[in-house]
This record gives C-alpha cells, structure tokens and sequence, in this order.
C-alpha cells in the first residue's frame, strides 16, 4: 500500500510512546515468526519473510528518536514545535516496562538554578555527586541512555534536534532536581548555531 | 414500575433482544460441544434464557456434556422430517434452570445432508424461538450445511486451540463463509464467476485472500465492488482460544485478528480464552458439566468472561 506509514507497519499511533513501539514490536515479532501460529497457513515463508523485514524496518525508524523524528518530518514536512513535543512525551499514566519511575532525588525541594553556559562535563560532575545513575535517567524519562552519554560527552554531532534535544535535556535536569529550562538553555547556548 | 411490599421499586426487566450464537471451528476434537454446553450454562445462569443447539447432524453429543444418561428421545431430526410441527416440540429441559436443549442425537447419517427448503424453514423456526439466546454448537468442517448455519447468526464464533492444525481449519473455514457470503451478494454472473475461481486455491486469477478477491472484482467489475466491501465490513467472526496451556498461547487469538485485519481484510474480535484443566476431562468421563460442578475454578471463571464479552461485543484488549 502506498500510503501505508512505518506507524501503520506497526499498528501504532502517531503519538505511540516507546514502550508501546517495543510493544508493539515484539508482538508483531512473534506474529511473523516461522513457528508462529497465527500465520501458519496463512503467509508463505518468503511472505514472512517480506512482512518481518517491513516490521524490522519499520521498528529501526520509529524505534530510534532522531530517525524517528527524521521520519516525522518527512511525513508532515511542516510541523509545530508544539506537535513535535506531544510525539515525544508520554503520558504520566502510560505503562512502563520498569515498573514505577524510581524516586527522583530532591524532587520536592527546591530546583537548583544553573548560571552561565553548562557543559556536559558539568552535568556528570553533578549527576555523579547526586548518586544518579544514567541508567537510572533513561527509565524514567524513557529515553535511550546513549543520547545523555552524547550530552555528557559533548559530542555535539551525535546530538538529535534542537527541540528533541531541549527536552532530553528537561528530562535529564528534572531526574537531577535541577531547574528544566535553565539547564537546557544553558546547555545549548554553548552549541554552534543551529 | 411497580412497588413491593419491601419497599422496593423494580422496574420490568428489559427484554433483550433475541439472538442467534453460533459456534463453529473448522476441526473436530477441540472441545467446541462441551464449550458449547459451558457457555449455555453460563449465559443460563446470568438470568438468559437459553436453547442449545446440536446442529452437528451426525455427529451431535450435546446432550452428553450436558450429563444426560441417554439421547434425548426428541431431536432436531424429528422436526427436519416433519415428524413434529414445531421446534419448540423437541427442546427438552436440561436439568439446569432456562436452559433448553434441541439435540442432533441418533439422526440418520444423512440428516448431515439435509436439503436447502429443509434448512430454510429450519433456519426460519429458530429465528422464531421465543428465547434469549439460540445458542447452536455446528459441526467440524466447511460443508454448506455448517456454513449457512454460521452465516445467519447474530454472533459468529470460530473456536481453535493452538495448534496448527486447528488454525488452518480456522482460516479455511472463515475464507469460505465469507466467499460463501459474497456469492450469495453477488448481483453478476461475471462476479459469481470470480468468487466461485476463488474457492479454488490454485486458480487461474491468483486469488489467495479476500483482499485479491476485492482487488480482482475491481478489475472486471468496477461497480460491484461496493456491495462486496458492505458485505464483508458486515462480516465479523469471534475467536475463542480453547484448551490454552501457557501464557505464550493466549495472544494467539491477539495475532489471529490482526492477521485477519491486515492479510484478508476481515475484522474479527477476540472474544476470550479458556485454559485446559484435567480436571475438566475428568468430568466430561462422568459426564458431569464442568462449568456446574465447579464456578470458582479457572475454566469457569474465563467462560463466564467469554459470556459476558460476546454479550456486550468485546475484544479482549491487548496490553499496550
């Protein structure tokens, strides 16, 4: 079908979190299996074949958060930074794989403000002072633990988008106790101009 | 409304509108007449009035599952060869409060193969029952007789177990009421041309699924195309997964309504499961009704679901 997207592909909304693409992944990994049942009879081995490699794809794209925002783009080549942000947050009450978001460590003080330009070698010095592991980020915010080591490490050319990025680095300074705007926009004042 | 003496105000029951359940599945063996009695029992016990069905001509033990010591001395032959004007006249009490049972049992092999104005005028007497729900446990298979039974249900449930062989009856069966449908829709000889090629696995027009159907209609037939579309958004089966052993087999019935939806283009509901118990065997040895002799167990407890989701049309939801 012509007009079939990669969220078609994989039976999921536009606005579908990461745990549901997993989700939505792995079951349709299973559908597609050569001992599967439910496609037994149904699909001939290379139409299995065919279907797991559009699945497979379709979960590379949507499955990493800079190609899937590459995608978004190219299916709505104008969109709302407002949009762009509800495809990337997920609902408070969306299940998560993991359980409850472990505590964040003084949530209910007082953010801490950060003055003048901020570098990742700043934040893990932080981060490491708080006992928070990278890991431990990556659960709640559900973002890919690589994209705060590339924030970490200042490697600014593996670093997605502006608007993506702004709100990796929200989720980051918020695990933290840190103020949200005030770290990403001292973060990426330091950044060439986009 | 009236008031009691209590105090209390109760307003009439609503009569609910009568329906037709059919319970079908292509393969024989998997436990679809003693789910049947289950599921009887079930909606009897939920305040329903209920008739069972043994439209497994030739093969009928509906009334054994239901712990009758022998066949009911009134079947649905009877009534088939006019030897009983009305069907209500062999319904025979169960034992169990509102529910009723017709059974199929010690008919002539032949009655299998009962003739088109027979089955009209069957298929017409029980839309006529004054009953909450006709609830008909149909035969193995994909003979017309089964079909035809399925098609004029309100509720369509196509019972398998996880196991290959019984999907790809499941499937079979399904592909051949729904071309069965669409020939009977079918206002041109040319479309009931390609419908009955694509009964046919190998034939000539390369239809495998519905989908091809559609696709091949279009072609010869542009103006056809529509009706077929109604005719098979109106065609809606539900699964039951019987005898499951694991949780790896209950998004079986998960995965068996997206592959409907995306490669034949049949919208199907998962309608619930039922776990395997010895238990349930051992039972059927004593010819005791499982359901009845034990509500609290697992077993019973997901039929009762199952009952309440095809009552209310409900797909058991995926976890994500």
């Amino acid at each position: 079908m012509d007009c079939e997207t990669l969220y078609d592909v994989l039976g999921v909304s536009r606005r579908a979190t990461r745990d549901q693409i997993d989700k939505a992944h792995h079951f349709l990994r299973q559908m597609y299996d050569d001992v599967s049942l439910a496609t037994y009879s149904l699909l001939d081995p290379e139409e299995k074949r065919a279907t797991r490699a559009r699945v497979n794809h379709a979960y590379e794209v949507l499955g990493d958060p800079v190609r899937r925002r590459e995608y978004d783009v190219s299916l709505d080549p104008t969109p709302q930074e407002k949009t762009s942000q509800t495809v990337l947050s997920f609902p408070p009450g969306a299940p998560s794989a993991a359980g409850p978001s472990p505590p964040r460590p003084e949530s209910s003080g007082p953010a801490t403000i950060l003055k003048g330009p901020v570098t990742g070698e700043h934040l893990r010095r932080l981060r490491e002072q708080k006992g928070v592991s990278l890991q431990t980020i990556s659960t709640s915010s559900k973002i890919g633990v690589r994209f705060f080591e590339y924030i970490e490490a200042d490697r600014h050319s593996h670093l997605p988008a502006r608007v993506y990025l702004r709100s990796f680095l929200q989720e980051y300074a918020k695990a933290l106790g840190l103020d949200p705007n005030g770290v990403a926009d001292a973060y990426i004042a330091r950044l060439p101009k986009a | 409304m009236s008031a009691t003496p209590g105090g209390l105000i109760t307003a009439p029951v609503p009569r609910s509108r009568r329906q037709i359940w059919s319970l079908g599945g292509g393969k024989g063996g998997i436990g679809k007449s003693l789910l049947a009695a289950s599921l009887g029992w079930q909606l009897s016990r939920m305040g329903k009035r209920v008739i069972l069905i043994d439209a497994d001509l030739g093969g009928a033990n509906l009334h054994t599952c239901l712990g009758f010591a022998n066949p009911p001395e009134r079947t649905l032959g009877d009534f088939i060869r006019r030897r009983v004007e009305r069907i209500e006249d062999v319904a025979v009490e169960t034992g169990f409060t509102g529910l009723r049972l017709i059974s199929g049992a010690s008919d002539f092999l032949g009655a299998a193969n009962i003739k088109y104005p027979q089955k009209v005028r069957v298929l017409n007497r029980i839309r006529g029952l004054d009953v909450d729900v006709v609830l008909m446990d149909l035969g193995a298979g994909t003979a017309f007789n089964i079909i035809d039974f399925f098609l004029i249900s309100d509720v369509g449930i196509l019972t398998v177990v996880p196991e290959p062989t019984s999907i790809e009856n499941a499937y079979r069966f399904i592909k051949s009421a729904l071309y069965r449908r669409l020939r009977g829709a079918a206002t041109t000889e040319n479309v009931k041309e390609i419908i009955e090629s694509a009964l046919d696995q190998k034939n000539a027009n390369g239809i495998k699924t519905p989908l091809d159907l559609l696709r091949a209609v279009e072609r010869e037939d542009p103006g056809a195309v529509d009706s077929l579309r109604k005719e098979m958004a109106a065609f809606h089966p539900r699964f039951v997964v019987n005898q499951v052993r694991g949780d790896a087999d209950i998004p079986v019935g998960h995965q068996l309504v997206t592959a409907c939806a995306r490669h034949l283009g049949i919208r199907s509901t998962y309608a619930g499961f039922v776990h395997y118990d010895d238990a349930v065997w051992q039972c059927v040895r004593r010819r005791r009704l499982f359901v009845a002799e034990a509500p609290g167990s697992t077993p019973a407890v997901e039929v009762a679901q199952l009952a309440r989701a095809l009552i209310r049309n409900e797909s058991l939801p995926l976890s994500w």
